[in-house]
């Protein structure tokens, strides 16, 4: 399987908080090369296509030009995201555990490219050994040559700051994370409620300094495409896909795990190649892609690029790379019941269509499937589904609408079998 | 095995009142146990391939059991009611009422799920008492050391100093829920010595303690407001959290019409007991219908740690004859009052106080040497002689042991003149989940008391203390259920520990054909197409 974990777990890169061995094999290269032309960064990831893996596959070069832009007022602030909380996602705590000076490094690299001076990263305190690896790897840092070397091609001291989240999930959303953050390091404790956009964090983020908020594993892709080139990076891809992407596969499979695979595998080298194929052998009903808040991935899009275009084309979306799979056997109402259970218990409250709106999806669904729906309940559900999309300031309520819309569409007939 | 007298002749040559030869000695009682014990009979064990207690040894019956696939799918929850407590007590027996009061006591909401019926159990038949240490010259030291000695030193010292502790305490805690114990003449409690004992320490009614212990818990949990109690719902399978790694609930069959319903909760507590009616190595049982091991399934799946699973009591004394009473207990209260152990040539062969593996081998013994006593259809056993004793203590028998009266009457043996053919019948599981002294096992959210746990009897269980433990560790495990905190967030409830079960049982390359838990036993009419559509 010579596809498997080329990258950024490369067996020669897990060596966890060991910052010798990290050394020995190639980390620090791209850092000590950056630093002589700060300039060459933004073009190569411009040029490497990277993109957001958080979730959104957004151009990382157009976020990163566009901090790069904006002055430092006083300050601007690097966010490296890794607050991971929803079902089936588990790829940043193993980056965090086993490769914590990789993402240092991105981050350092980030800072870099776009003039910022001061770099939180944002863990879920949950994740208590993430923490204590990526705790001990950065106190490494401190006060160390590398860091010394980056601050001097920037011309000012960089500060590295680990800020636990929340605990919530709406926390992993980018401006909740801001507002968090800002509570945390002033002192004074907010809710990480999501801030509406415009402005974007860009412009006016964490004490209203530009911000730039990466995920995890986005930046953990920057040393090795600054070492290797960005045609490098581009290659490993399959198809529209540049570089390798981290699929959490979880679910009814024999191998479940975080697979480093070409950005572009299919659904079904993942499943069937890597994760040993379904248990017990039974057939494939259906994928959710994650966390579980995008359209659901069925039989027929085994053969589909997993890459975001190709997904897009689809209708659906590659999320954060997780796949829950589920065999032939399950019920797919009680699943959609219980990640929109999770969905209305994540709701912050603050835009009343989400609020109101999740909390009902949660409690029809929960009626239809434990046998006491109605047809009425099922025609409320589709209406809500076209009513909610759009009405709150971040994207969780479309999430839910989204998913559920995509199981009316594929598994309507187990919905009408549960109704009265 | 060499045929020795056949019933007729036995009963034909046997008089109460012939000299006994004095006991030969018993030199060396490992020896014994190796040879004779059914424990240690080849091919009775395997080692286990999955699970947390993957390589140790385990009876091949309940091996099988233990890495079979689960009975159920995601697919038949689907549209299942969906019920939500604090503490769920799956069992109705002692332990399972015992944890349910103490839980509702402690401010929870309870619901108590059974088999078949509330007090359908092995409770009920424990016969001989219950232990305390509560004569002036005993203490729970030597209660203790009792204990632990006649496991073999194989029991936890902080399980059995927890359960002597609880004695006393115990004993006035059934007295208040309104339990009758024997009496002597001034109102103390009467107590008796048994099997492995240093001091008399046995309380007990007549020979149905057990039936009494449990008319009492019965009314008691039936009466308290904080407990509902759900009958004839065996439990099919736990559920877990998303990660599989704590216990959230469990999903109940009907046996009226088997729909599932699904139970969301705070804490379990399994106090499913034995596993009698697994019938190891082809042995009767003295256990109960539903005693089919289900709680051991059902924890190893989630991930508990078990203890001890190549080792079960076999008691001395099951009745031979008739044969549909074959495996039915005569209690070990009537070797207690002084009744012996005859072979088939009238002599003795064992101290009847050893303790039961060691009495139980030597029967066995006896019988494979040819000095026992067979039936016409192919039993074997040894006499307890009971007409030496109505001899000696006339009148005894009535008095003290009126249920073993009754139920010979019945088949037309009257144990006062003709004495009793017995042989060992499979009657205690020693082993069972790790628990610590609260019934906390290795599985958060989930608990244990009573059989089903182990690590407290050791090798061996010495009597009167299986009511003494399900009493104690039902209410440790009911006040820890009770107390445990409520999780943060929504409750997700998943079958994952089935499919992480299920990865173990294809990646080691067994089949996914056996099912379990077993429920009832496939020779029942239920049992044999249980879940079948």
């Amino acid at each position: 399987m010579e596809t498997l974990n080329r990258n950024l777990l490369h067996p020669q890169q897990r060596v966890g908080e060991n910052m010798p061995r990290w050394l020995q094999a190639g980390g620090s290269e791209a850092l000590r090369g950056a630093v002589k032309d700060t300039s060459a960064l933004l073009p190569a990831i411009k040029e490497a296509d990277l993109r957001g893996l958080g979730g959104s596959g957004f151009p990382v070069w157009r976020k990163w030009e566009a901090v790069a832009k904006e002055a430092a007022s006083p300050d601007k602030y690097l966010v490296c995201n890794g607050n991971e909380d929803e079902p089936g996602t588990f790829k940043d705590r193993l980056l965090l555990e086993e490769t914590p000076h990789q993402i240092i490094e991105g981050a350092l690299l980030g800072a870099l490219a776009c003039g910022i001076n001061r770099i939180v990263f944002y863990i879920n305190p949950d994740l208590t050994r993430s923490l204590a690896a990526l705790k001990s790897a950065l106190g490494q840092w401190q006060d160390g040559e590398l860091l010394k070397l980056a601050s001097d091609a920037l011309g000012k001291q960089i500060k590295m700051e680990l800020v636990p989240g929340s605990s919530h999930y709406i926390g992993g959303e980018e401006t909740a994370a801001m507002e968090w953050i800002e509570g945390q390091l002033s002192g004074k404790a907010k809710f990480p409620f999501p801030r509406g956009k415009p402005p974007y964090p860009a412009q006016c983020g964490i004490f209203g300094c530009p911000t730039l908020i990466n995920n995890i594993e986005t930046l953990a892709h920057v040393p090795a495409i600054m070492r290797n080139g960005a045609e490098w990076f581009r290659n490993l891809g399959i198809g529209h896909g540049a570089g390798t992407k981290l699929y959490s596969l979880s679910g009814d499979v024999l191998h479940p795990g975080v697979y480093e695979l070409p950005m572009g595998t299919t659904l079904r080298d993942l499943i069937y190649v890597h994760g040993g194929g379904l248990l017990s052998g039974k057939p494939l009903k259906a994928v959710f892609t994650g966390g579980p808040s995008n359209t659901l991935l069925t039989p027929d899009d085994l053969d589909v690029n997993m890459d975001f275009e190709s997904l897009r084309e689809r209708g659906a979306s590659l999320g954060t790379g997780a796949m829950i799979v589920v065999s032939e056997g399950t019920g797919m109402v009680k699943r959609v019941a219980e990640y929109a259970r999770f969905f209305a218990h994540s709701s912050c409250g603050q835009c009343p269509p989400c609020k109101t709106g999740t909390a009902t999806i949660s409690r029809l669904l929960d009626r239809i499937d434990t046998g006491c729906g109605t047809a009425a309940d099922m025609a409320t559900l589709e209406s809500l589904c076209r009513m909610l999309p759009g009405s709150g300031r971040c994207h969780l309520v479309n999430g839910v609408a989204q998913l559920l819309d995509s199981s009316f569409r594929h598994f309507r007939n187990e919905y009408e079998q549960a109704l009265k | 095995m060499k045929r020795g007298l056949s019933l007729q002749a036995a009963l034909a040559a046997y008089r109460p009142d012939t000299e006994l030869a004095p006991l030969p000695e018993l030199n060396d009682p490992d020896t014994l146990l190796n040879e004779h014990h059914p424990d240690h009979l080849r091919g009775s064990m395997t080692k286990l391939t999955i699970g947390p207690n993957a390589g140790a040894d385990c009876q091949r019956e309940l091996a099988d059991l233990l890495q079979a696939e689960a009975f159920i799918d995601e697919a038949d929850l689907a549209g299942a009611q969906v019920t939500d407590t604090d503490v769920l007590v799956i069992g109705g027996g002692g332990a399972g009422c015992a944890a349910a009061l103490a839980a509702a006591e402690s401010g929870a909401r309870v619901l108590l799920a059974t088999k078949l019926r509330l007090g359908d159990s092995n409770t009920v038949m424990a016969e001989g008492g219950i232990q305390a240490a509560i004569e002036p010259d005993d203490s729970a030291q030597q209660h203790m050391q009792d204990t632990l000695r006649a496991g073999h030193h194989a029991g936890d010292p902080a399980l059995v100093a927890a359960m002597v502790g609880d004695g006393p305490e115990v004993i006035r805690w059934l007295i208040h829920q309104g339990m009758q114990f024997d009496q002597t003449a001034s109102g103390d409690l009467r107590t008796r010595r048994a099997g492995g004992m240093t001091a008399p320490r046995i309380v007990h009614c007549r020979d149905y303690t057990g039936l009494e212990m449990m008319r009492v818990l019965r009314e008691a949990v039936k009466q308290h407001r904080g407990i509902e109690v759900w009958d004839q719902s065996p439990v099919v399978e736990l559920l877990s959290n998303e990660r599989g790694q704590k216990c959230v609930g469990a999903v109940l069959a009907s046996l009226s019409d088997g729909s599932m319903r699904i139970v969301r909760t705070r804490s379990v507590i399994l106090a499913t007991g034995g596993l009698g009616r697994l019938h190891l190595n082809g042995f009767p049982t003295s256990n109960h219908i539903g005693a089919t091991g289900d709680g051991l399934v059902l924890a190893y799946r989630m991930g508990a740690h078990l203890c001890d699973l190549d080792s079960f009591q076999y008691h001395p004394t099951g009745l031979v004859h008739p044969p549909h009473l074959s495996g039915k207990l005569v209690t070990e209260g009537v070797r207690a009052a002084g009744a012996l152990l005859l072979n088939g040539q009238g002599q003795r062969f064992v101290d009847e106080l050893q303790p039961r593996d060691i009495v139980c081998a030597a029967i066995i013994r006896e019988c494979r040497e040819g000095r026992g006593i067979h039936t016409d259809n192919g039993g074997v056993g040894v006499w307890l002689d009971t007409p030496r004793l109505e001899c000696s203590q006339p009148g005894m028998l009535e008095q003290q042991f009126p249920k073993l009266l009754a139920r010979t009457h019945h088949v037309g043996i009257d144990p006062r003149r003709e004495p009793i053919l017995v042989y060992p019948t499979l009657h205690y599981q020693n082993g069972g989940i790790v628990i610590d002294v609260n019934g906390t096992t290795s599985v958060p959210g989930l608990y244990a008391a009573g059989e089903v746990a182990g690590g407290i009897h050791g090798r061996n269980r010495i009597m009167g203390n299986a009511l003494l433990d399900i009493i104690g560790f039902g209410r440790r495990a009911g006040r820890a259920a009770a107390l445990a905190e409520h999780d943060r967030g929504p409750k997700k409830i998943t079958l994952e520990h089935v499919n992480r079960a299920r990865r173990a049982l294809t990646l080691a390359g067994l089949p996914l054909t056996q099912r379990a838990p077993q429920i009832l036993p496939a020779y029942t009419a239920v049992g044999k197409d249980i879940w079948k559509p």
